[in-house]
């Protein structure tokens, strides 16, 4: 293996002495050995070889790695990962509009990122999906569980109950019309306690928690298995305020990145981030935009901002690899996420019906 | 600096490097920029025996200087010029992507360089029936999009569907994809890469022309800035894998870049500092025709930033959707 020193993944200061040495290719090292590599550059033989396992494993790189198993499958063609799309179900957020600019809901092993003012319903989009998550595949889901991480204490677990018992119900009378005996079954485990014990919650305060969980969730997501689903809601929150030195907010914020996407990937699991937005003071006038700059702006696969007309509330497909850009409206209600135009083939009738514990939006109110 | 070892060359015995290694003489630059005279006092060595092993060490390690003429022409019978599958971004690029250089896509959020890039991908593969490797390391690859691409490209030239479905799977089988999440991935695929290529094992990778990578600021960013050392020099490891990979195996290597502002109302630049501006050999940066994102649209401006070739600043119409 013609690999140079200068790509394996070691300690800089060891990096550094082997260069000084002369040592410039991997298989260089492979046959100096251990003791030979010592003495070379003065390190302890120990320390030798932990660097040359290190250089084996990767110039091995087919051998099956201990942590995820990852490196020799992520290679396939794209007829592959046609098929492997296509099997893949996505998270239903119960607004068909939504999940029809999504592309059939949600995607698993995407970060999609949702922006928007406060007050516009990123939150209860977050509870609607960690609720829809766990719809079984007869009705139409993954069958799965979620991991919410919340950052600003916005979880209210009653409207969850809320929520998971508009779900039930919809579930039941799909069953009734449509009398199948795995539908039967697979309400027997769909209840409200079983859903609400499948919503992992963590409550993080400030950034560093947030990034100590973040590295944490492979171990977690190994152990429980069936996660399908991770939110965090509030990510802009714990690195928007008391931040210096901005250079390296912007270095977190991508290595935060690249964690989530890693995790997404290995688990397939959605990763759903919630962001707030900022005023960009232009020559002429201001516009809103997303917040946490410009690099983050990358970080997510797809992008949806939730914005108002009026009093009615939009969502905009920003950013989306498969998908053109468009907007729908939304609603709000008791039950959850809604259509605008409840849908004929369910009995929901509460289209227009506000939410009574969101105050309502008068006209006089400009965002 | 490669140090001397034993089995180097013929001449280099056990005895020999001992000899001069208790004189200071460890690496090929030491032996071949001393005196050898000098060195076969002291080290009682024969001076022939010596200058033989210079000899050899030169022809191994030194590079030789080629008359331009030949390397013209050695140019113009291994240059290739794939199209990019949109006649348009094709005129910017002077009627392609030349192999043999690195050209980058750079642009905000959502300004279609990954739609680009699939768009590259379904045109080469589909168009040339060439291999291509796609390294993504955003998760932004959707191969139901691809298939999209490829159905519109197929139904326009051909007319049986049954034949198109058939071209179609053949393109796609075609397109390597291969996720990587960080620079060490990074780096030892295209060391994977680099071994298959001159091996030249003609398995499932066929004839390669095309090396596309979405984004190498994905993978670079985490690691730049602060008190971390090594992540210029990993950048620059990998600028040069990138490029002696394009100019030793003939391939065009396409890369995506993020686009930063100084300050919240200063102007678009690049990415990844000025040591990386000097990588890529055309740049071109992709940019939504209209300001605000109320109002959706599939059209985008391409415009000629960098380009040994174009005069820069021409800027073309494209449309991704």
């Amino acid at each position: 293996m013609q690999r140079e020193v200068g790509t394996l993944p070691l300690a800089p200061a060891l990096r550094a002495r082997l260069a000084a040495a002369g040592f410039q290719t991997a298989q260089e090292l492979l046959d100096t050995g251990p003791c030979g590599l010592s003495k070379e550059i003065g390190i302890s033989r120990e320390e030798a070889l932990e660097a040359l396992q290190v250089v084996r494993q990767e110039c091995h790189g087919d051998a099956p790695r201990t942590a995820g198993g990852s490196g020799a499958t992520r290679k396939c063609t794209a007829l592959e990962l046609l098929e492997e799309e296509q099997t893949q179900g996505s998270i239903i957020t119960f607004c068909s509009a939504l999940d029809n600019i999504l592309g059939g809901g949600v995607q698993l092993t995407k970060i999609t990122e949702i922006c928007g003012a406060p007050g516009v319903g990123k939150t209860q989009l977050c509870m609607q999906l960690a609720v829809d998550v766990q719809i079984p595949e007869c009705f139409g889901g993954v069958a799965g569980e979620a991991v919410f991480i919340d950052t600003e204490g916005s979880f209210m677990v009653d409207r969850v109950v809320d929520i998971a018992a508009a779900c039930v119900q919809h579930c039941h009378l799909i069953a009734e019309a449509q009398q199948e005996e795995d539908h039967r079954k697979a309400l027997e485990t769909f209840s409200l306690e079983n859903i609400l014990s499948h919503i992992y919650y963590f409550r993080c305060r400030d950034y560093t928690e947030l990034l100590a969980q973040v590295y944490l969730l492979p171990e977690f997501l190994s152990e429980h298995s069936k996660v399908r689903l991770v939110v965090i809601d509030g990510i802009a929150f714990p690195f928007r305020h008391d931040f210096e030195d901005l250079s390296l907010r912007t270095r977190l914020l991508n290595g935060l990145a690249q964690q989530l996407i890693i995790i997404a990937n290995d688990h397939k699991s959605a990763v759903v981030l919630t962001n707030q937005m900022t005023t960009r003071i232009g020559q002429s006038q201001s516009t809103l935009v997303p917040a946490l700059g410009e690099s983050w702006g990358h970080a997510a696969t797809v992008r949806l901002i939730f914005h108002w007309d009026n009093t009615q509330r939009l969502a905009t497909l920003y950013k989306s690899p498969s998908q053109k850009e468009s907007t729908i409206a939304y609603h709000i209600t008791s039950h959850g996420f809604r259509d605008v135009q409840p849908p004929a083939v369910t009995q929901s009738t509460e289209g227009t019906e506000l939410n009574p514990r969101k105050r309502p939006r008068t006209e006089g109110e400009k965002q | 600096m490669v140090i001397l070892r034993a089995g180097l060359c013929p001449g280099l015995t056990e005895d020999m490097m001992e000899l001069l290694r208790a004189n200071g003489i460890r690496t090929v630059v030491d032996f071949v920029s001393s005196d050898l005279e000098d060195v076969a006092q002291k080290c009682s060595l024969s001076y022939k025996a010596l200058v033989a092993v210079r000899r050899v060490l030169l022809a191994q390690f030194s590079a030789f200087p080629a008359n331009g003429a030949d390397l013209y022409e050695e140019l113009k019978s291994s240059t290739a010029i794939l199209p990019t599958g949109s006649p348009s971004l094709d005129q910017l690029l002077d009627s392609g992507l030349y192999t043999g250089e690195v050209t980058e896509l750079m642009g905000a959020p959502g300004s279609g360089k990954t739609q680009v890039c699939l768009g590259i991908a379904a045109s080469v593969s589909l168009g040339l029936k060439q291999h291509v490797l796609f390294l993504d390391s955003t998760g932004g690859f959707t191969a139901s999009r691809l298939y999209q691409m490829l159905q519109a490209q197929t139904e326009d030239e051909e007319e049986q569907a049954r034949l198109c479905f058939v071209l179609q799977l053949e393109a796609l089988q075609q397109i390597q994809v291969v996720r990587v999440f960080n620079i060490y991935e990074l780096l030892s695929a295209l060391q994977e890469l680099r071994d298959r290529l001159s091996q030249q094992v003609v398995s499932s990778m066929g004839p390669l022309k095309m090396v596309l990578l979405d984004s190498v600021s994905a993978v670079i960013y985490p690691l730049l800035g602060g008190r971390q050392s090594e992540g210029l020099a990993l950048m620059m490891q990998l600028s040069r894998e990138l490029k002696t990979l394009a100019r030793e195996f003939s391939l065009a290597v396409v890369v995506t870049n993020q686009v930063t502002r100084d300050s919240s109302t200063g102007p678009l630049k690049p990415a990844l500092g000025r040591s990386w501006s000097f990588v890529p050999s055309t740049r071109v940066l992709l940019e939504s025709k209209e300001a605000a994102w109320e109002k959706a649209t599939t059209r985008r401006v391409a415009s000629l930033a960098k380009s040994p070739r174009q005069p820069t600043g021409i800027q073309v119409e494209l449309d991704i959707g």
